[in-house]
C-alpha cells in the first residue's frame, strides 16, 4: 500500500521533521480531510484558543491530489477555527496542492509561532524557513510575485494578504493568485503564526499504486463528465448560473435575509458575468470543469480591475445580501478580497449584518463614519478595505466576523449564521434540509457538507419536498457522510453531480492508494468516521446541541414574498431525529456504542 | 507532416496535459518532466501551451555536439537516447524553451507525439490541443480571411 508523509515545521523552534503516516491512519481515514483531522486531534488539546501557537495548521493532500483524475487537485486547510471555536477545514483547488505531493509530502504541519514575519520554501528534500519581513503587507499578488522572483518561476504558492495579518477571523488563504482555502478565518490562524506563505516547487512527483487500473478508472469518471450536464452547465455558467433560479424560488438572501427575492436579481446572474465581464475560463489542476471565470472589467471607474471570478456565493456575499446590485462592484470586491485574503462570504456577510444595524439605529454612525445603507456599493467596497486592515471601530468589528460585530453592537440575533459562521448563499426557508444542514455543519454554517439543494430543488438523485422535513435528516446524514469521504480523497466536489462517489472516486482511491476502500456502503461508513471524528474534536472544544442553532429569524419569521413566502424552518424535530440517525445522544454526543462501532473509541 | 497544433484561445491552464504527458512517460504524475508545458500570463489573463514544433531547421538539432537529435522519416525530431551525453546544449538552444531534461535518465527530450495517440490531446478537454496536418489546417484560417474581406451575407 502507498504510503505518506507529514512534513513537520515547528516555527517556534524552527525544528522540520518528516514523518511517516501510519499505515493504519491512511486505511482508517484515506486522506485530506480525513487523516488531516485525525493528525489535528492528536496534536493538540481542542480547549486551547485557535491563535494559540499550539494550534497546529495542516495542510492536507488526498490520495487523488496532483494525479490526472477528474479535477482531482484539492487540498485542505486543517485547523481550530478562529471564527467559530470548531474544527476548521477549508478546500481550495488551484496547483499548490498538487506541488506539495511533486515535492514528496502528503501534509504540511505547522506548529508554533515565527518570531518575526516568515515563509516556508519546500523545494523537494530541502525545506527552509526564510524572512518574509520585506512581504509582510503586501497584496497577494504582489507577494506571489516576489517570492517567485526569488525562488523558482515554477512556483507554487499559498499564502495570507493583509486579512490574514490582522488576524481578521474572515480571513482566508490564497493560493494560485485566484484560489482560496475560504472559510472559517483559516488566514488569521497563518498570520498568528507569523507565517506569510508557504512557497512549494515539487519536481520529484510520484507514483501511484495500480497505473492501469487507475487509468481505467479516470477514463471511466472522465466519460461521465464529459456527458454530464451540470458539468457543463458549470464551465458555461460557472456556478453564478444558479443567482436566477434561487430567486425564482424565493431563496436568494437578500438584505441579511430579510427577504428571499432581490430585485436587481437579474442585473448579477451569471449570464450577465458572461457577456460582459468574462474574458475566459480557468481550470484548477486537471480540472474537467474549468468553472473559473477569468474577468475584466473596463468602463466602470473605480470599479475597474482584472482578475477572477465572481461565483455564486461571492454574487451574495458581496452582493445580494448587502443588497448590492451593481456587479462591477461585485466583481470589483471579489478582486479586492482576493488581494486582501479575505473569504468573499464571510467578508461580504460581515457587512450585510452592519448595515442591518446600521440601518436599524444599533451601530452608531459615527463608528462608521458615513450613513451605511442596503444597496451602497461603494460603501460595501470601502468596508472591505476598512475590515481588512481594522480601520476604525467598523473596521474592527467587521474583522471579527458578523457574530462579534452583532453581539458587540447588542443584538447578535441579526447575526445570520450557525456556530458563528454565516450562511451560505441558501435562505433555509426555501429549502428546510439546508436549514439542518446549516445548524448541523462541522465548521459552521456551510453548504458543502451537505448540499440538500441537490434533492429539494434539483431532484438530485431524488426530489423531495422543500418545505417538508420529511426524510431531510436521513439524506442529509448521507449527504454529509459521502462529501466527508469525497473530500479525504482530494477531489473537487463539483465532479460528484456528474460522477458517482460510491463507485467512481473509491475505485480511484483504491487504485491509487492499492488498497480496497471498497464501495458505496464503506465509502458512507468511512466519511462518517470522519463526520463523528470531527464532532468529537467539537464536543471536546465545549461546543454543545446550543451550537447547533438558527437564528430567530429562520425559526420564526416567515418570508413574506416569492415562492418561499410564508415558510420557517422547525428545527428541534429535525435535530432530534438527526441525533437519533447518528446515533448521538439528545445532547449531540456521539455514543460510546457509536464510537466503538466506528473504531473511534 | 502531423504536429501539436495549439489554440491557446481555448486554454484554461487546467495542466491536464502536463499531467497526462508525464504519467505516459515517466508513469509517475511529475510535471516537472512534461514535454508539453502551459506559459501562464495570469494577470495577462493569456495561457499559452507550449510544445516542441519539430522546427524544419532545428537549432537543437544544429547544436548537438554528439547529433544525438535527428530528424524521422516522419519529419519528427528525436533525440536518439544513446547518443545523447546530456550537455544541456539544446535546452538553451531551442528557441521555444520545449527542450526538456530527465536527471534520473541523463538525457533531452523534446515531444515525441506519444507514438502517434498524443496524450496531451486526449486529455485536454477545452479542444485547445489538436494533432494534425499544420500546412492543411491552416486552410480554412484562409477561407474565413477571405470571407471577411467581403464575402455577401446570405
Ligand atoms: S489540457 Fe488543454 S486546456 Fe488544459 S492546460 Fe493543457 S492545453 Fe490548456
Ligand atoms: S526542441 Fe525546440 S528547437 Fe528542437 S525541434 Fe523542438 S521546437 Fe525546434
Ligand atoms: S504528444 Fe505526447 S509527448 Fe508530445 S506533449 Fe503531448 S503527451 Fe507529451
Amino acid at each position: 500500500m502507498q504510503g505518506a508523509t507529514v512534513l513537520r515545521v515547528n516555527l517556534s523552534t524552527g525544528q522540520i521533521r518528516k514523518e511517516a503516516v501510519p499505515e493504519q491512519m491512511i486505511k482508517t481515514f484515506i486522506g485530506g480531510r480525513g487523516v488531516g483531522s485525525k493528525l489535528l486531534m492528536d496534536n493538540m488539546d481542542p480547549k486551547i484558543d485557535a491563535f494559540d501557537p499550539r494550534n497546529p495548521l495542516i495542510f492536507a493532500t488526498g490520495p487523488v491530489t496532483g494525479t490526472y483524475a477528474p479535477t482531482g487537485g484539492r487540498y485542505m486547510v486543517i485547523t481550530k477555527s478562529p471564527l467559530t471555536g470548531a474544527i476548521a477545514c477549508s478546500n481550495s483547488g488551484g496547483y499548490w496542492g498538487p506541488a506539495l505531493r511533486y515535492a514528496g509530502y502528503e501534509y504540511l504541519m505547522v506548529e508554533g509561532k515565527a518570531k518575526e514575519p516568515s515563509y516556508i520554501y519546500i523545494h523537494d528534500d530541502k525545506v527552509e524557513i526564510r524572512s518574509a519581513k520585506h512581504l509582510w503587507g503586501k497584496i497577494v499578488d504582489d507577494t506571489e510575485n516576489m517570492i517567485r522572483e526569488e525562488t523558482h518561476p515554477e512556483v507554487r504558492v499559498a499564502l495570507i494578504g493583509q486579512g490574514g495579518e490582522n488576524l481578521a477571523r474572515t480571513a482566508c488563504v490564497m493560493n494560485d493568485k485566484g484560489r482560496a482555502a475560504g472559510r472559517s478565518g483559516v488566514g488569521a490562524v497563518m498570520g498568528s503564526k507569523n507565517l506569510k506563505a508557504v512557497a512549494v516547487r515539487g519536481t520529484k512527483g510520484f507514483k501511484i499504486a495500480n497505473p492501469d487500473a487507475f487509468t481505467a478508472a479516470v477514463l471511466k469518471g472522465r466519460d461521465k463528465l464529459k456527458a454530464g450536464p451540470t458539468t457543463s452547465g458549470l464551465t458555461m455558467l460557472g456556478t453564478a448560473g444558479t443567482v436566477s433560479y434561487m430567486n425564482m424560488v424565493g431563496m436568494l438572501p437578500t438584505n441579511n435575509f430579510q427577504a428571499g427575492v432581490f430585485a436587481g436579481a437579474a442585473a448579477v446572474d451569471g449570464t450577465v458575468v458572461k457577456k460582459d465581464f468574462m474574458t475566459r475560463n480557468r481550470g484548477c489542476h486537471s480540472c474537467m470543469i474549468h468553472c473559473g471565470r477569468v474577468t475584466k472589467v473596463t468602463g466602470h471607474g473605480q470599479f475597474d480591475g482584472r482578475g477572477e471570478g465572481p461565483e455564486y456565493e461571492t454574487i451574495y456575499g458581496v452582493g445580494t445580501i448587502c443588497g448590492v446590485d451593481n456587479l462591477a462592484a461585485v466583481i470589483k470586491a471579489n478582486y479586492l478580497c482576493n488581494e486582501y485574503g479575505l473569504d468573499t462570504l464571510e467578508a461580504g456577510i460581515a457587512i450585510g449584518t452592519a448595515i442591518e444595524l446600521a440601518e436599524k439605529g444599533y451601530i452608531p454612525e459615527s463608528d462608521i463614519g458615513f450613513k451605511l445603507k442596503f444597496g451602497d456599493a461603494d460603501a460595501m467596497v470601502k468596508l472591505l478595505e476598512a475590515q481588512a486592515f481594522r480601520k476604525g471601530p467598523i473596521g474592527h468589528w467587521l474583522a471579527e466576523g458578523g457574530f462579534r460585530l452583532a453581539e458587540h453592537y447588542g443584538h447578535p440575533e441579526l447575526f445570520m449564521g450557525s456556530k458563528k459562521q454565516g450562511f451560505a448563499a441558501y435562505d433555509p426557508r426555501g429549502s428546510i434540509g439546508m436549514g439542518l444542514a446549516y445548524a448541523t455543519s462541522n465548521r459552521g454554517a456551510c453548504h458543502l457538507r451537505g448540499y440538500t439543494i441537490s434533492l429539494e430543488h434539483f431532484g438530485n438523485p431524488i426530489k423531495l419536498d422543500p418545505f417538508t422535513p420529511k426524510d431531510k435528516p436521513y439524506w442529509l446524514t448521507i449527504l454529509q457522510n459521502t462529501t466527508s469521504f469525497v473530500d479525504a480523497s482530494g477531489i473537487c466536489l463539483f465532479s460528484t453531480f456528474d460522477m458517482n462517489p460510491g463507485e467512481d472516486v473509491t475505485a480511484m482511491v483504491s487504485e491509487s492508494l492499492g488498497y480496497n476502500v471498497g464501495g458505496p456502503e464503506d465509502m458512507l461508513k468511512i466519511g462518517e468516521r470522519i463526520w463523528t471524528l470531527e464532532r468529537m474534536f467539537n464536543n471536546a472544544a465545549g461546543l454543545t446541541r446550543a451550537d447547533d442553532s438558527l437564528p430567530p429569524r429562520i425559526t420564526s419569521e416567515p418570508l413574506t414574498e416569492g415562492a418561499s413566502k410564508g415558510h420557517v424552518v422547525d428545527l428541534e424535530p429535525m435535530l432530534n431525529e438527526y441525533y437519533q440517525l447518528r446515533g448521538w445522544d439528545m445532547q449531540g454526543r456521539p455514543t460510546s456504542d457509536k464510537l466503538r462501532e466506528l473504531g473511534l473509541a | 507532416m502531423k504536429q501539436i497544433v495549439v489554440y491557446q484561445e481555448k486554454c484554461t491552464a487546467c495542466r491536464e496535459c502536463e499531467v497526462s504527458c508525464s504519467f505516459s512517460h515517466e508513469g509517475a504524475f511529475v510535471p516537472a518532466l512534461s514535454r508539453i508545458k502551459v506559459a501562464d500570463f495570469y494577470e495577462e489573463q493569456f495561457y499559452q501551451p507550449m510544445v516542441c514544433v519539430h522546427c524544419a531547421d532545428a537549432p537543437c538539432a544544429a547544436v548537438c555536439p554528439t547529433v544525438a537529435i535527428q530528424r524521422q522519416a516522419d519529419g519528427q525530431i528525436k533525440v536518439i537516447d544513446d547518443r545523447c551525453i546530456g550537455c544541456k546544449m539544446c535546452l538553451l538552444a531551442c528557441p521555444f524553451g520545449v527542450m526538456g531534461f530527465s536527471p534520473d535518465k541523463g538525457v533531452a527530450h523534446n515531444c515525441d507525439f506519444c507514438d502517434g495517440d498524443p496524450q496531451c490531446v486526449q486529455f485536454c478537454t477545452p479542444g485547445a490541443l489538436e494533432f494534425k496536418d499544420v500546412v492543411s489546417a491552416a486552410a480554412p484560417a484562409k477561407q474565413k480571411a477571405a470571407a471577411a474581406l467581403g464575402l455577401p451575407q446570405t
